[in-house]
């Protein structure tokens, strides 16, 4: 096999000892920076890249260096969003679904062992498909025209259906509510701003942080007001380690998880958020016959942490074979990429070998360091839960504002956030579901780009939305995951009654 | 009353889509940037947000527990706070804004008057140690401190 070959000359560059303390100091700088919300790995890779060029590192060093920077802080995301239910990025914001649920249930250390072990599953699982199927992947991604990630948004939020809850009609209006908050700010296609109410630094539009925060950590932090009274803040934190068959239930999750990840990891756009919520809610729909979904159930932490760390990798595809950057982070690897003198393109493979299979390598080696450093800190992470009340809630309060701040330095966005914790707040008593109204943010303006994109090409042709082979696939599948769940479930009902 | 909160949730949802819709009819282009222009994602959130309203409105589901009237004096004083942070954070400076603001809210949370200072002032050296010497973020000093220290 030559990919096989060339993937065991990588290793022996991934297992040189300077890159293999690089990968080390990398993922560890990354957990790091991915527990702390609103810092985000963007910050620390771009304060890197002058350092690799000024000691001259060769090129695969730094890349090493620097991806191992970008997927450690998937690691390090999950862990705040379990433990303290914080997701500083959109694509962990269904861990915390049941990985929050889970510490509340006093079972974290289970959570946070599901959760290292997924994002390994991912993250490895998902290198095999860069090794495997890069150059393949690449030019199915290039043929995603506007028209295709429209038809891709739209069947994001019909599978989204599938998280609805009791209440469908609230969920719609939650949606409703996110695809509003995605258009404030200057419109990119008129230069109308929408929304801002004079103030300059609504322009920019409504930041992801600010909103998730304040839906999330500061909601929470009241909702715990409502109790008074001292004393530990959760019950118990749960063993490390869970028994084979709770393992083998979630390897099929973590498999799932996998598979969807890489495969939506691989669009440039927002690959890594719809990932983990596809994978969230196709894991729910196959599996959840209890509806313990959302109340700490380990599959639906397993499904969509996998994924996310899968779509990471992915991500790395139209970066190296195509140089097209899906994502914020993964700009900031071009730039360090065309630094170096590395052209990122088709002939990349050929013409660097030892930076592309050296990076894959290191990917491997990277993800198996994590995991070997996270299990056993588990207990110690966990340990912030054993913190009285009255000194863990203020400091997630007191990080939540750092975090905020952190953005853009202003303090109308802490005004905002307060806002959002009361709204969150009074939404989640209410049983209007959070989620929707996240990806309605995030997603809004990736829809409503693509379509006008896509209808200013076609000059007004609405057929342009279904005339790819790809795009009609999509639509099929968007159909489908509405109508599906209800002929489905009707049909199972009255198999039931029958017998 | 069963379903009370979800009604006033939902006629706000409605309430709240008209008055977006009214403002969007505002967002005209002189001249034809694209086929949909820059009212269609409005006035599509706006109808989704209505019909949403509208179905809670007419049927609302069970009442949900609120807390009772402790609970409730604890959430406003805390929400209060968190805009006097925001307020404050400026003139006093991080260090001392965020030691209060630690102090008011492990208060909240049952801590006594000595534990509540610890608390305060952990969480504000935690903080600035981590997010303003380790990261470099450029944490607000306080127009007030340094002008008793110049």
């Amino acid at each position: 096999m030559d990919a096989l070959g060339s993937l065991l000359d990588g290793f022996r560059v991934a297992l040189l000892p300077l890159n293999l303390a690089l990968a080390f100091g990398g993922v560890v700088v990354g957990t790091i920076v991915g527990m702390l919300p609103g810092i985000g790995p963007i910050n620390a890779i771009a304060v890197l890249i002058p350092i690799t060029f000024a000691v001259r590192m060769a090129p695969e060093s730094a890349l090493i260096l620097l991806a191992g920077i970008y997927y450690g802080s998937q690691y390090g995301n999950s862990i705040s969003t379990i433990l303290i239910n914080v997701p500083g990025t959109a694509s962990s914001v269904p861990t915390a679904f049941d990985g929050y649920a889970m510490t509340r249930a006093g079972r974290a250390s289970t959570a946070l062992a599901t959760a290292a072990i997924a994002s390994f599953v991912g993250g490895t699982l998902s290198i095999f498909g860069l090794v495997l199927l890069a150059p393949l992947l690449a030019r199915w991604a290039i043929r995603f025209g506007p028209a295709e990630y429209f038809a891709l948004m739209v069947f994001a939020f019909a599978a989204l259906s599938g998280l609805a809850g009791t209440a469908p009609r609230k969920a719609v209006a939650s949606t409703g509510l996110g695809l509003l908050l995605a258009a404030v700010g200057l419109d990119p296609f008129s230069s109308v701003s929408r929304y801002t109410f004079g103030q300059i630094k609504l322009l920019d539009g409504m930041d992801f942080v600010v909103v998730t925060i304040g839906l999330f950590a500061v909601s929470e932090v009241l909702q715990m007001l409502e109790t008074a009274g001292g004393g530990a803040a959760v019950a118990g934190v749960g063993r490390v380690m869970h028994n084979v068959r709770e393992t083998l239930v979630v390897g099929w999750s973590m498999l799932r998880g996998s598979v969807i990840g890489f495969l939506v990891g691989v669009l440039p756009g927002a690959g890594g958020t719809i990932a983990s919520f596809l994978a969230y809610t196709s894991e729910q729909r196959l599996v959840d016959r209890e509806g313990t979904f959302g109340k700490g159930d380990i599959r639906g932490l397993a499904a969509p942490e996998a994924a996310n760390n899968a779509a990471a990798t992915g991500a790395m595809i139209p970066l190296l074979t195509l140089g097209i950057p899906g994502s914020g982070t993964t700009a900031v690897l071009l730039g360090a990429l065309l630094g170096l003198n590395v052209k990122p393109g088709p002939l990349l493979i050929e013409r660097n070998p030892e930076v592309f299979w050296g990076l894959a390598a290191s990917m491997y080696v990277g993800n198996l360091l994590l995991l070997i450093l996270n299990l056993p800190l588990v207990g110690l992470f966990a340990a912030v839960l054993k913190l009285p009340r009255w000194s863990l809630f203020p400091g997630v309060a007191a990080l939540s504002f750092v975090a905020v701040y952190a953005v853009n330095g202003s303090a109308l966005d802490l005004v905002l956030m307060t806002g959002f914790g009361v709204l969150g707040y009074a939404m989640r008593k209410l049983g209007f579901p959070l989620a929707p109204l996240i990806l309605g943010l995030v997603l809004g303006p990736l829809a409503e780009t693509n379509l006008r994109r896509s209808l200013a090409l076609s000059g007004g042709d609405w057929s342009v939305l279904f005339s790819s082979p790809i795009a009609m696939g999509l639509w099929v599948l968007a159909a489908a995951s509405v109508v599906g769940p209800v002929v489905l479930g009707s049909k199972v009902r009255r198999a039931f009654e029958a017998s | 009353m069963t379903g009370r909160s979800d009604r006033i949730a939902g006629a706000a949802a409605l309430v709240g889509a008209l008055a977006i819709a009214l403002e969007a009819r505002g967002f005209s282009v002189d001249f034809l940037t694209d086929p949909l222009g820059p009212k269609a994602l409005p006035l599509f959130a706006a109808g989704l947000l209505a019909a949403g309203g509208l179905l809670t409105l007419l049927r609302p589901e069970q009442e949900p527990h609120w807390p009772d009237a402790g609970g409730r004096t604890r959430a406003v004083i805390a929400g209060a706070s968190f805009l006097l942070y925001a307020w404050l954070l400026f003139p006093l400076g991080f260090f001392l804004a965020t030691a209060l603001e630690g102090a008011v809210l492990a208060r909240l949370f049952g801590g006594r008057i000595v534990q509540c200072v610890v608390a305060g002032l952990a969480i504000s050296v935690l903080l600035f140690a981590l997010f303003g010497w380790a990261l470099g973020l450029a944490l607000p000093v306080g127009s007030l401190m340094s002008g008793l220290t110049c």
